[in-house]
């Protein structure tokens, strides 16, 4: 890596047209396999090997501490059919993982069109809408958990401003606590989703918005005809790190709730820490975490098949 | 974790001009592998984590490694023992119990605990004497001349399969603390029968302030007022309930246990706790209770230190909560707190053996309770009660306290069952009788 720089030099000093090189500019943009080799390697050992071994628990009643244990075949997974706390968590992760997919995204792409139009504050508009996404999540659910407590901030607003009707006990009702987290998740990430979204609007050439206008387009029929097929890559992407990261949300529900009251915000993720570090179940809890990565894998190789086929037809 | 996955996006903007197609293609694919595969990677760390554990100073003989859960005490403690033994270096790390449960367990697992290590009293925690034990991780203490002076009650905690494997040094109880400015101001006195506790708690509602207030949004909060009132209604007729039920002669769901969650219930529907328990945490809970916007909190007398510190002019009690109309009958819950146990493949076993008999002198002793607001042990370390837990240190002296519920239970499923149950009850999600059925179920289910 260190060398290519010096090799470019003379390079890009030469005259443009005189002894062009085709052959040395064709051997870079495609490297030899093996420049992949080290990285690969650093991968298996460091995330392949200790998860593939991690995974021969699963079909264990390990403890997660004491040095004996015996081989119990699939009985973790066929228990997971009778848990009823596992069954809730597959459902609450599911709601989760969807509503923050269309909310946060469609959030995102709202905020990304009005901080792209010529509004005078639109760099410190920008600023702020992203700042959420920049704070640890862990204490972001801490300071949500003050602001939605009974007494917390958003039901003392609520009250000032005449709305007592709608003070809530936001994340002490079970029917309530779930949409919470998520309000909490949407509120912290809309703006990583804008950033994204924003890329991607800047990069639609302005001469073809001029030329949809010379049309006679409206703003309306523009954004669906010009800038909505050239968004697909950047729609991609967010969909899914947002479905990915909604699958797998752990930090934000554990801090604001616990995955209570009682089990009313469990996530499969939740219920892994659990089983794991609480009961001492490390073999069940590990067998959850591989449904979770199954879960994962074909959920985002399915949306991104769907999707890059989208983005083919729509380019 | 969020934040981990999302990260490489950045980056990655920069392919999107200029139809870079290519390369997302493949990119959100290896996150999406990458990402999923780092769960279990999380997961698997059982045999291999701990690394980065205190056990690596076994060099020098005059070093002891520790880890402990004393959080804001054990500094104190150790500050004194490497005063007392001169050269002496004490390596230690402090955690929440929270996070030192599963740290502890994974550093015997893979054989990187320290010499010494906080371990709790009992069984039914996946860090207690019992379940740490059993697997032989624990070193034998019963020689130790302290052993035999402890009370017989905290005694069998440290014990298992008949041997002493844990330093128990202080002792804590559950009750009523009452904030006593609020109690003046609103002109009522702490209530010694069930009866009164009512007629208590309508009089707080109609003054404006709550007598109590409830942190059940932390879900180990729910169970100190069923513990409270457990104490009396199932073990105030019945002392040998523990043993009926591990012969299998009792159960949780014919047993007292149903009137103690009635009683409970009723507390609520009287309205003894302020609105919202289960939106409150614990934390928010100490500030109603520290500021007077309830009369109390029934908690631990671990509550009252950070009460103080809250409001520091103010003055709390610990009293009593009673469940029956005989206030000769109540009962308080109380029991040993985390001691201290050597590991049984400590590096430096004499001196591991010297700094849990320094926990168990007086100088040791009195230092721990001091700071964590509790009492010790052994009758013999001549501190001066504190006065706000002088009914505590009646109750204890006169053998009126029974162990928390749960240091007898046979695994730690039945109190995570019972908590996070207790939350569904208040919710509207499950009824009294779901619940002390599922317990019996998870008692049953054994080890």
């Amino acid at each position: 890596m260190t060398v290519t720089p010096h090799k470019q030099l003379p390079d890009v000093d030469r005259p443009p047209g005189a002894e062009p090189a085709p052959r040395g500019r064709r051997e870079r943009t495609t490297p030899p396999w093996w420049f992949a080799l080290p990285a690969m390697l650093l991968f298996a050992f460091v995330v392949l090997v200790p998860s593939v071994r991690g995974v021969y628990y699963a079909f264990t009643d390990w403890d997660g501490l004491s040095p004996d244990f015996s081989f119990v075949g699939l009985d973790n997974f066929s228990e997971m059919f009778r848990d009823e706390d596992a069954r809730q968590a597959v459902w609450h992760t599911l709601l989760i993982a969807v509503s923050i997919t269309v909310v946060q995204n469609a959030v995102g792409l709202l905020l990304a069109l009005g901080v792209n139009s010529a509004i005078k504050s639109r760099n410190v508009l920008r600023v702020f809408l992203f700042a959420p996404a920049v704070i640890t999540p862990i204490v972001t659910a801490y300071l949500w958990r003050n602001l939605l407590g009974p007494d917390g901030a958003v039901n003392s607003l609520l009250g000032a401003v005449g709305l007592k009707g709608l003070q809530q006990d936001w994340l002490g009702d079970p029917d309530l606590a779930l949409w919470s987290v998520v309000g909490v998740i949407v509120w912290q990430f809309a703006g990583y989703s804008m950033v994204i979204f924003l890329a991607g609007l800047q990069s639609v050439p302005k001469e073809v918005h001029e030329a949809a206008s010379m049309d006679g387009a409206g703003p309306v029929r523009r954004f669906w005809s010009v800038t909505r097929p050239l968004l697909a890559p950047a729609l991609t992407i967010n969909l899914m790190l947002s479905i990915i990261g909604g699958i797998k949300l752990f930090d934000q529900v554990f801090a604001l709730t616990g995955g209570g009251p009682g089990h009313a915000t469990d996530t499969i993720s939740t219920l892994i820490y659990k089983d794991a570090f609480t009961l001492g179940e490390f073999g069940y809890s590990i067998a959850l975490a591989v449904v979770l990565t199954i879960i994962v894998a074909v959920v985002s190789t399915g949306q991104y098949l769907a999707l890059s086929r989208n983005e083919r037809a729509s380019s | 974790m969020k934040a981990d996955n999302t990260r490489p996006t950045l980056t990655h903007r920069g392919t999107f001009p200029e139809g870079g197609i290519m390369k997302t293609r493949t990119l959100p694919v290896l996150i999406a592998a990458a990402t999923s595969v780092a769960v279990l990677a999380a997961c698997s760390g059982g045999t291999n984590a701990g690394s980065d554990s205190p056990g690596g100073g076994g060099g020098g003989s005059q070093t002891l490694t520790l880890a402990s859960q004393d959080q804001g005490s054990i500094e104190d403690v150790v500050k004194a023992f490497e005063k007392a033994n001169p050269g002496v270096k004490v390596k230690y790390t402090v955690s929440g119990a929270d996070q030192y449960q599963p740290q502890i367990r994974t550093q015997l697992a893979s054989g990187t605990a320290p010499d010494v290590m906080s371990v709790w009293p009992g069984n039914g925690n996946p860090a207690a004497t019992y379940v740490l034990a059993k697997p032989g991780y624990l070193r034998d203490l019963s020689d130790q001349p302290w052993v035999n002076k402890l009370p017989a009650s905290v005694k069998s905690l440290t014990e298992y399969d008949g041997k002493s494997y844990t330093a128990l040094f202080g002792l804590n109880g559950i009750g009523a603390v009452y904030n006593q400015e609020a109690l003046t101001k609103a002109g009522l006195t702490p209530p010694d029968t069930w009866t009164q506790l009512l007629d208590f708690c309508k009089a707080a509602k109609a003054k404006g302030t709550p007598a109590f207030a409830l942190g059940n949004q932390d879900n180990w909060v729910t169970q100190l007022v069923l513990y409270s009132l457990v104490a009396t209604t199932v073990y105030g007729d019945d002392p040998d309930f523990d043993k009926q039920m591990q012969a299998g002669q009792a159960t949780f769901a014919k047993s007292p246990w149903t009137t103690a969650l009635d009683k409970y219930l009723t507390m609520e529907k009287t309205g003894c706790f302020q609105k919202n328990p289960l939106g409150t945490s614990y934390e928010a809970s100490q500030t109603l209770a520290a500021t007077g916007k309830t009369l109390g909190i029934v908690q631990g007398n671990w509550v009252i230190a950070l009460l103080k510190e809250k409001n520091p002019k103010g003055t709390f009690t610990l009293k009593a909560l009673p469940a029956t109309d005989d206030p000769a009958k109540t009962l308080i819950p109380a029991a040993a707190g985390a001691g201290y146990a050597v590991n049984a493949k400590a590096k430096n076993p004499e001196l591991a053996l010297k700094f849990v008999n320094f926990v168990m002198s007086p100088e040791g002793m009195n230092t721990f309770v001091k700071k964590q607001g509790s009492l010790p042990t052994l009758s013999d370390t001549g501190l001066a009660a504190d006065p706000s837990l002088a009914e505590l240190t009646k109750f204890i002296g006169s053998d009126r306290t029974v162990p928390f519920m749960d240091q007898l239970w046979p695994n730690p499923k039945v109190q995570a069952t019972m908590l996070s149950g207790l939350q569904e009850i208040f919710s509207g999600q499950s009824t009294p009788g779901k619940l002390l059925d599922e317990m019996d179920a998870e008692y049953k289910s054994g080890n």
